[in-house]
Order: C-alpha cells, then sequence, then structure tokens
C-alpha cells in the first residue's frame, strides 16, 4: 500500500485501549474522527527513546495549543498492544488530551502504508514516525519520517499546518 | 515425582510427540517440550534479545543471545508468560519468582529467566516496574521464533494481544529439560509459579 497522503481519506480501522476503570475498548478511527479536525501521530515503539523524550512529550506539551487551534483529538498510535500502551501513557502523568491507541498487529498501520520492518533492532513489524494533519477524515497534512528522524512529525511543524 | 511430572504432563496441552525429518524431504521439525529434550536442538538457531534500553541496544548493536549460551552447561529454571504489563503476568507469575530467588540460589540454580513475545525495551520497562531486573534475567522473544520452536506459541488474539505464548516454566541442565509446566489455559496460574518447580529440583 502506498503510505497516506494529502488529499486522500483517511481509511477507517479498529484500534484499543483501556479506558481510565481498566475497561478493554475497541475503537473505531471514524468514530474518532468523522466530522471533525484530528492529529494522528504514529510512533515506532513504546518505551524508546525518540518516542518517549521527544515525540510524544512535544503532542503533549502543545496540546492547549492545537485545541486553540480546533482540533478535536490528537492521538498518539504505535504498534503494541494495550496493556503496552496504557502502561507507557501512564508515565505521563501530566498528560490530560492526548490519547494513546494500539494498533497491536500492525493492521492500521497497514492501512495508512506506513509500516516499517525493525526486526534488526529486535522491534518486528512497526510504524514510521509521522503526523498527520485529518479534517473530517480527508488528510491535510501528512508529515512522515524516511527513517529513524525526528525532523517534520513534530508537534511544532503539524501547528504550522493548521 | 517422576508421577507428578507425568500428570502434569497428561494435563497440558501439548502432547508429547517429537517431529522428525522425512528422508528425501527437507523439512523443519519442531520438537514440542517435554522432560528429556535438549532445549538447543529443538530451539536451533534461535535467539533471544536480554532485556535493555534503547541505549544499550545500540551501543551493543542490537546484540542477540542465542539459546546455546543462556542455556550450555548451565543450571537454568525459566518461565514463559503471555505478556508484559498484563495481570496474571505482572501480579503472581513474576512475584513468584521474585520472592523466592534465595531458595534458587541455594538449590544452585545459575539462572532465573522470563521470557515473553514483547520487544526487549518493553521488558526492560516492565523489569524495572516490577523491581526484578537485578534478580530475574527478562528477555524478549520478539518475533515468536523461541515458543514456535518449542511449540508453545499462542494464538491471543480474542484478547487483543495477537501471536502470544502459553504460560509455562521448565527446569534445564545443560540444555535438557529436566521438568516441565504448562497450563491448561494462559490465563490460569496452577502449575507454572515458582513453588511447584521449586519441588522439581
Amino acid at each position: 500500500m502506498a503510505p497516506i497522503a494529502v488529499g486522500d481519506v483517511l481509511p477507517d480501522g479498529t484500534l484499543s485501549c483501556f479506558d481510565a476503570e481498566d475497561k478493554l475498548h475497541k475503537v473505531s478511527v471514524h468514530s474518532l474522527a468523522a466530522g471533525k479536525k484530528v492529529i494522528i501521530f504514529g510512533v515506532p515503539g513504546a518505551f524508546t527513546p525518540t518516542c518517549s523524550l521527544k515525540h510524544v512529550p512535544g503532542f503533549i506539551e502543545r496540546a492547549g495549543e492545537l485545541k486553540s487551534k480546533g482540533v478535536d483529538e490528537i492521538i498518539c498510535i504505535s504498534v503494541n498492544d494495550p496493556f503496552v500502551m496504557k502502561a507507557w501513557a501512564n508515565t505521563y502523568l501530566e498528560n490530560k488530551d492526548v490519547k494513546f491507541l494500539a494498533d497491536g498487529s500492525a493492521t492500521y498501520t497497514h492501512a495508512l502504508g506506513l509500516e516499517l520492518d525493525l526486526g534488526d533492532k529486535g522491534l518486528g513489524t512497526r510504524s514510521r514516525r509521522f503526523a498527520l494533519l485529518v479534517e473530517d477524515l480527508k488528510v491535510k497534512a501528512a508529515n512522515i519520517e524516511s527513517g529513524g528522524e525526528f525532523t517534520v512529525s513534530s508537534a511544532d511543524d503539524i501547528l504550522k499546518a493548521l | 515425582m517422576a508421577t507428578n511430572i507425568l500428570r502434569r504432563a497428561a494435563s497440558s496441552v501439548i502432547t508429547s510427540k517429537t517431529g522428525s525429518l522425512l528422508t528425501g524431504t527437507s523439512r523443519r521439525s519442531y520438537a514440542s517440550v517435554a522432560v528429556g529434550i535438549d532445549i538447543v536442538s529443538a530451539a536451533h538457531g534461535v535467539s533471544l534479545q536480554k532485556a535493555r534500553s534503547w541505549d544499550e541496544g545500540v551501543s551493543s548493536n542490537f546484540s542477540t543471545t542465542s539459546v546455546k549460551d543462556i542455556f550450555k552447561g548451565k543450571k537454568v529454571v525459566i518461565f514463559g508468560l503471555p505478556g508484559a504489563y498484563t495481570g496474571v503476568c505482572s501480579q503472581q507469575h513474576v512475584p513468584s519468582y521474585s520472592k523466592n530467588i534465595d531458595k534458587f540460589k541455594a538449590k544452585g540454580i545459575d539462572s532465573v529467566i522470563c521470557v515473553a513475545v514483547n520487544d526487549p525495551y518493553v521488558m526492560n520497562a516492565w523489569a524495572c516496574k516490577l523491581t526484578a531486573k537485578d534478580v530475574i534475567d527478562f528477555y524478549g522473544d520478539f518475533d515468536g521464533s523461541f515458543h514456535k520452536s518449542l511449540e508453545l506459541g499462542k494464538d491471543l488474539s480474542a484478547a487483543l494481544l495477537g501471536p502470544r505464548s502459553q504460560r509455562w516454566s521448565a527446569y534445564v541442565v545443560d540444555g535438557k529439560v529436566k521438568a516441565f509446566n504448562v497450563e491448561g489455559a494462559p490465563s490460569d496460574f496452577k502449575v507454572s509459579g515458582a513453588e511447584v518447580i521449586l519441588e522439581q529440583i
């Protein structure tokens, strides 16, 4: 599948997460994004440095600013199971706005055309690092890193598209 | 002791059989775990990834540890579980081993190993969270190849975990399995805890 690009319709898919009462939920992407302005950013792996120390904190810090510009949802997805995503989300005590959703079998990542083979790092199939701005299911900005860098997919970069 | 092991083996999901190579065809054989098998031959060529931070991964060039290096010439107690950060694994399985570590040392065990189908960075963060990293060696079987070679893989997609492993434990001396226990269901915790295997050493 070709990587998702500006002008594409965001595909639907199912992600999962635990709620505050520790109940497991399956979530449809379209149910979160239809009729709304959403940011979806993807990371290669929970508990890995750039993801944990730079990419996620950037969106948590800028959440207020993003919401003031009309963003309804800020969603972080990773190819990890929902137990790991919950544990990782819990390390961000100050987070109120970023939703951590699990794409455990990389199905949604495949639908976006953003899968990345990180087998040699002991990670298996993961997601590329990216950030999308989506308005009523239409992709308005698609900032996708080519490798392990962190040059185009930050919160600051997507703020420029708003 | 032998009857105990047989009783557990009979109640386990895996039936004891050994695969064999057919003459004239090349076919990978998978041996299921049972007392007496050589784990190094069964998981021939397979490696695990020691739990570590990403920086440690980079500085070690993402090196892996072969099954041979883990088991050859050592007395090892190894237990496998469905997933880091999940209920029974976190609250019962790992603590049962970490709090009994002195008893294992007293019986001459060189290492107590916990393995799961998770990447080594998640295993590392989990091991730190459970404050068990200095007593148990945590390894990731990130692509499930170790568990697949031992026929201990289990599809847990229904629990949104994907391909994982059974819940099991084994006592292995110089690569030879001396005791082996596997739960009837991965959510059970009846035969794979530390108290059971301590009796079998």
